[in-house]
């Protein structure tokens, strides 16, 4: 780029105290938090002996654990086992128990292909589900609607690692549904237990459909309806309607929905790790996920981690990457941190014939009654005996809850999720309003890169970004205050930061948007310098978008797990809420009870309710946000 | 009291020139004003003057004094936004005083001025509402009382009455001049509509395409357009074109088209015709007459085929061998289509324009 002086002129001039501030908040904690740590990581698993090479990765697909094609194991298995069973008059008799195991054994494609198959399979799930729901709730009027509408949003409140546990123990051997199929209606000989990657693509489709319903829904109110009486008035209507209208219209919506599924899933640790305590280890955890978190969690020290570790996740990073792109030519990065806007008109709502009405009901009511279970479960648990009383819950008790400001370390992880979450508000606001200010209104180059960066880590698994911090601060701040080893509370606040920063910088960017710039050019005209001008217009104007912002990244920050549970294990006694609940569910046993777990994400769920209702009512507009 | 010069200034956004090499001075005092259609670069060029955009070539004067890297804040303007601009969070006493207080004036003294500007926008009692909670033509005063409380260098107005209807334009924009002369501050003024800017201005800049096209007295631009521009934006016309087959020595150029020849005068004596050319006549409507002028006049002569009921005149068309000629009658002068016509201009109320001013007719259809 060649600068002639007239160009450094007006660098010096767009280049102001403010925005010096701004850019440099805004640069430095993304590049120290972001850039460097990933760097760490690709250098760690792209270097062999000081030179290029991709070693790691040759050994990661050459490893039989890895990489399984084709997959072994049958999908579906019978397993017969005789039992003596006690007459009630007496005799004894050998009766055949028969178990159908769905899952257990296989396929397993090893972990790479594993995680590839689970992602892809979720994404489709949560796409089909996702869609119908969204089209039936954006077209149709029928009875009870609103109470589907809240229905609908039930898993996405986030109880990492529970909800999973609460499928596991409904699917299991001894479980309810068994219980239904079985013994109380005897539908079936077989006790049917679903368990490995089939048990984790329906954890991950339950909690994940509904953002590609989310997404689906904006996508159908905010098509102009006379594009579609356009279309009818030219003799086009039913499906034909629907395929060459609506659904290229909504497509946007779907990419961005079903790309997100795709790395959500990805990444997730909770259904592995939830699965796991139900079950024990098996296909369920033979994931890319479980396999860079059980690394780390066992090591003590960087040296007895497995470089090929790196190298998986450098994988995750890539394919996370490279879904991302694929779909950058429907959707801008900007759509991806909020979903809804509202219509701006009434859109087309019909109401159904009878035949419609029960399409639409047998669809619905199966979906929110499976889809909100786990949460309904964990609630559940939390105060019932649930949790030892077998199939179903024998009596109620506050044990569980009152642990909650009773039990020492529990109230400890609270007290730590409450610092860090609190801390890294103050991170999110100062980073997040200084890159959204940037990118809306100054003119300066590389402004592109600030709100890449500002928005991107929605898209990068937090495995990644644990792992980079372990490798970049654990190395380079070795027995320093902000050793991850020793210390790592302080990094928790800035990977809570980095991660949730696009909640911020979205409402933030959104709020600039919607104010005209002439209300800041007139304070300028009238003598205000630009530091003078944002204090005492641009911050009063945006405190809604700021403060509504601020609240959700605060409670996604409460409910943040891949980074929480990485680097909160590396000392328990700062561990955050979601690390003592994987503690609880899966690691060891010891710590407490699986209710505890599930009275923590009964915490975690309220404060999420509260959150969503306050930020919705200061931002005056529906606006959905993801919280994953 | 500040004049304003600008200097070679030109301004691109990207491919577009929204400002193309412009030079003028406006003086103390003075009503200034941009005038043309949207997209001619008037908003920038004022923008450029506020301090908003960084010309990308060129220099901005205040009182001779170079201001082209000095930032807005510094430059002490004030400026009327088209969409008013009014802080949402502020009352209309603290939208007013605000650049007051930037200047650090004594409270008292801040109160005292901001009830005089009250005062003077007539919107004494109002200075407790917020900006929601007022006409638009409120909002408006308050934005102009906003400008005017801290006493600019120069006051600049970028369309400010294109949101308000017809009636209220019309009484605002006396009421600005009638403000603007009582303070006698140099104002710059940008609007696209021209007896907007005929009314208001001392001085009126005609832009088209980030170019200026005349610069003069609203009466001077009228009837002595430069060019056909001017002449086609400015007021209705006819627009023939034809054949020059005479000059006189006076300066009479003579045009032909279909067996037609009609008489008129080039916009300026710097500008050179030579027979056998192609050329442009335009013939302002209200410069016909039904009867025969005492000066020398070019005779119309054709069938009426569209009749219109104006209110203080009549437009009547008339078809002259296939080109038609738009006349202002007398609203009591009877008339029926299919009639014949005979109308008169005088050969100095018709201006005839080299062949190359064509391509800048705004909007006119060249006959």
């Amino acid at each position: 780029m060649k600068l002639s002086s007239k160009d450094i002129a007006r660098l010096k001039r767009e280049l102001d105290k403010l925005t010096l501030v701004q850019l440099i908040i805004a640069l430095t904690i993304l590049t120290i938090f972001l850039i460097i740590p990933i760097a760490s990581l690709l250098g760690k698993a792209f270097i062999y002996e000081n030179t290029l090479s991709l070693k790691y990765f040759e050994e990661a697909f050459l490893s039989p654990g890895m990489v399984k094609f084709p997959p072994t194991g049958a999908m579906v298995e019978v397993i017969e086992r005789h039992k003596f069973v006690t007459l009630p008059n007496g005799t004894r008799i050998l009766k055949p128990l028969k178990t159908l195991y769905i899952g257990g054994k296989g396929p397993d494609f090893g972990y790479i292909l594993n995680s590839i198959f689970v992602s892809t399979s979720v994404m489709i799930f949560a796409s089909i589900l996702g869609l119908i729901a969204a089209f039936i709730m954006a077209r149709y009027e029928f009875p009870g609607k609103n109470i589907f509408r809240v229905l609908l949003m039930i898993p996405l409140l986030a109880t990492p690692f529970v909800n999973a546990y609460v499928i596991g123990k409904v699917i299991g051997p001894g479980g309810l549904l068994n219980y239904i199929l079985k013994d109380l209606l005897h539908l079936t000989d077989y006790t049917i237990v679903i368990i490995g990657l089939p048990a984790v693509i329906l954890v991950q489709t339950l909690s994940f459909f509904p953002i590609v319903y989310l997404n689906m829904l904006s996508s159908f109110i905010n098509i102009d309806p006379s594009l579609e009486e356009q279309a009818e008035n030219m003799g086009a209507h039913g499906f034909k309607l629907f395929r060459t209208v609506t659904l290229p219209l909504a497509l946007p919506g779907l990419a961005a929905g079903a790309t997100l599924v795709f790395i959500f899933s990805l990444e997730d640790l909770g259904a592995p790790i939830g699965l796991s305590g139900a079950f024990g280890t098996g296909l369920h955890s033979r994931l890319m996920s479980f396999y860079v978190y059980e690394e780390f969690r066992k090591a003590m020290t960087l040296e007895q981690v497995h470089p090929v570790t790196y190298a998986v996740a450098v994988l995750m990073l890539g394919l996370a990457a490279v879904a991302f792109l694929s779909i950058k030519k429907y959707v801008t990065l900007k759509q991806y941190a909020m979903l809804a806007k509202g219509g701006r008109w009434s859109p087309r709502v019909r109401k159904p014939g009878i035949k419609g009405l029960l399409a639409i009901y047998l669809f619905l009511v199966p979906l929110v009654i499976v889809a909100s279970f786990p949460q309904l479960g964990v609630v559940t648990l939390a105060i019932t005996d649930w949790a030892i009383s077998g199939v179903l819950p024998t009596k109620l008790t506050g044990e569980f809850l009152m642990a909650l400001v009773t039990k020492s370390d529990v109230v400890q992880a609270i007290r730590n999720s409450l610092t860090y979450a609190s801390l890294a508000i103050i991170v999110i606001v100062l980073t997040g309003t200084s890159a959204a200010y940037i990118v809306a209104r100054r003119d300066i180059p590389g402004k592109d890169i600030i709100d890449l960066l500002a928005t991107i880590p929605i898209a990068i698994p937090g495995i990644i970004v644990a792992v980079g911090y372990l490798l970049f601060f654990g190395t380079v701040f070795s027995n320093t205050s902000i050793d991850p080893f020793i210390n790592p509370g302080l990094l928790l606040i800035f990977s809570y930061s980095v991660r949730r920063l696009p909640f911020t910088t979205r409402a933030v960017f959104a709020g600039l948007q919607q104010t005209h710039v002439s209300l800041e050019e007139a304070a300028e005209t009238l003598g205000a310098s630009r530091t003078r001008t944002f204090f005492t217009i641009v911050i009063p104007l945006l405190a809604a978008n700021i403060i509504g912002g601020a609240i959700l990244a605060f409670v996604y920050s409460m409910s943040e797990v891949s980074t929480s549970v990485i680097l909160g294990s590396r000392n328990p006694a700062q561990g955050p809420i979601t690390f003592l609940m994987s503690q609880v569910i899966y690691a060891s046993a010891a710590v407490g009870t699986v209710s505890i777990a599930a009275a923590l994400g009964v915490l975690l769920m309220t404060l999420q309710i509260i959150a969503i209702t306050v930020s919705n009512y200061i931002l005056k507009q529906r606006v959905a946000f993801l919280g994953v | 009291m500040v004049n304003v010069r600008l200097e070679r200034v030109t301004k691109k956004f990207g491919e577009v020139v929204a400002a193309d090499n412009i030079t003028l001075e406006i003086k103390h005092g003075e009503f200034f004003t941009f005038l043309g259609p949207s997209g001619c670069g008037k908003t920038t060029t004022l923008r450029i003057i506020a301090g908003l955009e960084m010309p990308d070539e060129g220099k901005v004067f205040f009182n001779e004094k170079d201001v082209t890297n000095d930032p807005p804040y510094k430059r002490n303007t004030g400026m009327v936004f088209q969409n008013y601009a009014l802080w949402p969070h502020m009352t209309v006493f603290d939208n007013i005083a605000y650049g007051l207080k930037i200047r650090r004036l004594p409270k008292e003294e801040i109160r005292r001025k901001v009830y005089e500007v009250l005062e003077l926008v007539k919107l004494r009692g109002l200075e407790n509402r917020y900006p929601t909670q007022l006409s638009g033509g409120q909002q408006q005063r308050v934005a102009l009382a906003r400008a005017l409380v801290i006493e600019p260098a120069v006051l600049l107005l970028d369309e400010p009455l294109s949101n308000l209807d017809a009636k209220l334009r019309i009484e605002m924009r006396e009421e600005i001049k009638r403000i603007q002369k009582k303070l006698g501050i140099t104002t710059i003024y940008v609007t696209h509509d021209q007896e907007e800017a005929m009314v208001i201005s001392d001085r009126i800049a005609v832009m088209n395409q980030g170019r200026i096209m005349q610069v003069g007295l609203p009466k001077e631009l009228y009837k002595h357009p430069r060019n056909l521009f001017v002449a086609s934006f400015l007021g209705r016309c006819t627009i023939v074109s034809g054949k020059v087959i005479d000059i006189s020595p006076e300066g009479y150029v003579t045009i032909a088209f279909n067996g037609t020849k009609i008489v008129g005068i080039l916009p300026s004596r710097d500008i050179k015709i030579t027979e056998g050319e192609k050329a442009i006549a335009v013939m302002r409507p209200e410069d016909f007459t039904v009867e025969k002028p005492r000066k020398n006049a070019n005779v119309i002569k054709g069938v009426v085929d569209w009749i219109s009921y104006v209110g203080p005149y009549t437009e009547v068309r008339i078809n002259a061998n296939g080109r038609r000629f738009l006349i202002n009658v007398d609203p009591d002068f009877k008339v029926s289509i299919g009639a014949e016509l005979q109308a008169y201009i005088p050969y100095d109320e018709t201006i005839v324009f080299p062949p190359g001013e064509a391509e800048t007719a705004y909007r006119a259809e060249i006959q």
